[in-house]
């Protein structure tokens, strides 16, 4: 475990840099955390945060990516354009949702 | 951007000049001795064969001797087998020889062709994983040092293959394995309930259970198990990590007999339970090796020519299997998982 500075605030995160407690996720963190994954944020990025985040608080899980990529209108290429770390590793980390687990 | 998507190097790269002048040009091939198998095509080339057993987790330095072996011996060409032996690949009969003496002197065992124990197919354990209830690497060490003699001589009934899976997940062949050594937990995980809605995505634990066990507990933002439907699996903390269910003291292994994946004589039959339990002992996990050892004798004196575990288990019967390696059959034996109705028996056909 780590932590990262935001706005005079310490975070608690993973060894992965995913937030160790997702209910302190603002939109001004998501802009630091897509820094650190080398991702400068646009109106298409949000488009994607933005459903993931609705997605877990409605569901309380991560939308399958056939699901992300119906919804959102994004192709999985596109999706990897605007996340070169993916999905979940880069997608789910920005829009503070936990780490995927399982045989990844 | 550096290059992605290229695919593995194209194999055919590799191949030896033989193998690559005779591909699919193959008349025989016969065992010459014990680790040393010759392919004749039909040009009369030669392929001679020279299996090595490796521990699968090399140092560099490893893979840099049979390098230079290679180089040596076979114009630097190797390969390795779906059992991760080793095969030194020569187009030269003048080379087996001195192959075979230099490998005799690193102290490289040769074997693990036709009828004899190749290397077990195994996995991580306590070296890399997360969810293990076993070691992988050590057991099969010392499994392997006690049955070193069938691997370098082909004195078996039939192909021996013993394969270990350090959990549940049973990555590797230890399902369809003749002898499978696997990992199982036997408490009920913990939870961590504080960190439980932070790290988790409860529907997914939720659904992660094959029994049905655990339910949502709102108050809590958490979830709580029916610990009279737990069996242990531990496929909640793979999808969660705040539910730890490793315990050093009943954590353990069980053994499976009579799996196989060839169609030869008899179709692929899954592996199933024979010791239910059986203690973690490092380093040399002795309990683990006596079964393993015993259940090899009494097949071997048992077993007719060609006979793999489970084809001689079938032949004489549950009954007698147990009866014969003295392993007592117990509660635990008996399926009750939702498939379990064809395996109980609906005959009044049995041995006393």
């Amino acid at each position: 475990m780590g932590y990262i500075d935001f706005n005079g605030q310490q975070y608690e995160v993973d060894e992965d840099g995913f937030l160790a407690d997702p209910t302190l996720w603002t939109r001004e963190l998501a802009v630091f955390l897509a820094k650190n994954e080398e991702v400068e944020l646009t109106d298409e990025h949000w488009k994607i945060i933005d459903y993931l985040v609705n997605y877990y608080k409605q569901f309380g899980i991560a939308p399958m990516v056939r699901k992300m990529v119906k919804d959102t209108g994004f192709s999985v290429e596109k999706i990897y354009e605007l996340f070169p770390s993916g999905p979940g590793k880069g997608a789910c980390k920005i829009a503070g949702i936990p780490k995927p687990t399982g045989c990844v | 951007m550096s290059r992605t998507d290229l695919g593995p190097p194209d194999y055919r790269e590799m191949l030896p000049p033989i193998i690559k002048e005779n591909y699919g040009q193959w008349q025989y091939h016969e065992y010459v001795q014990p680790g040393v198998m010759k392919h004749v095509s039909e040009s009369g080339a030669e392929l001679f064969t020279i299996r090595v057993g490796s521990p699968r987790l090399v140092s560099l330095d490893f893979i840099r001797e049979i390098c230079d072996l290679a180089d040596t011996y076979c114009d630097g060409y190797l390969r390795f087998t779906s059992r991760h032996n080793v095969e030194f690949l020569l187009s030269k009969e003048e080379n087996v020889q001195p192959l075979l003496d230099a490998l005799k002197l690193k102290g490289y065992p040769v074997g693990g062709i036709g009828n004899a124990m190749s290397s077990m197919v195994h996995t991580q354990g306590w070296i890399h994983c997360h969810t293990p209830a076993t070691d992988a690497s050590g057991i099969v060490k010392a499994v392997m040092d006690d049955l070193f003699e069938h691997f370098t001589h082909m004195d078996l009934p039939a192909r021996l293959r013993v394969a270990l899976a350090c959990c549940l997940n049973m990555c590797g062949a230890v399902h369809c394995s003749d002898i499978a050594i696997l990992g199982i937990h036997r408490t009920v995980p913990r939870i961590n309930h504080d960190r439980l809605s932070k790290v988790c995505e409860i529907p997914t634990v939720i659904a992660s259970c094959p029994t049905a066990a655990i339910k949502p507990d709102p108050q809590k933002k958490s979830v709580k198990i029916n610990e009279e439907k737990c069996m242990y699996c531990g496929n909640c903390f793979t999808m969660c990590p705040a539910m730890e269910i490793m315990d050093p003291v009943n954590d353990g292994i069980a053994i499976l007999v009579g799996g196989k994946v060839s169609n030869a004589r008899t179709g692929p039959m899954f592996s199933r339970l024979a010791i239910p339990f059986l203690p973690n002992n490092p380093p040399r996990w002795p309990e683990v090796v006596d079964a393993v050892h015993k259940i090899v004798e009494v097949w071997i004196a048992d077993a007719q020519t060609g006979e793999r575990v489970g084809e001689w288990i079938n032949r004489i019967g549950w009954e007698r299997f147990f009866d014969r390696t003295g392993i007592p059959f117990t509660d635990k034996h008996i399926d009750d998982y939702i498939f379990s109705v064809p395996t109980f028996r609906s005959t009044t056909n049995f041995k006393w």
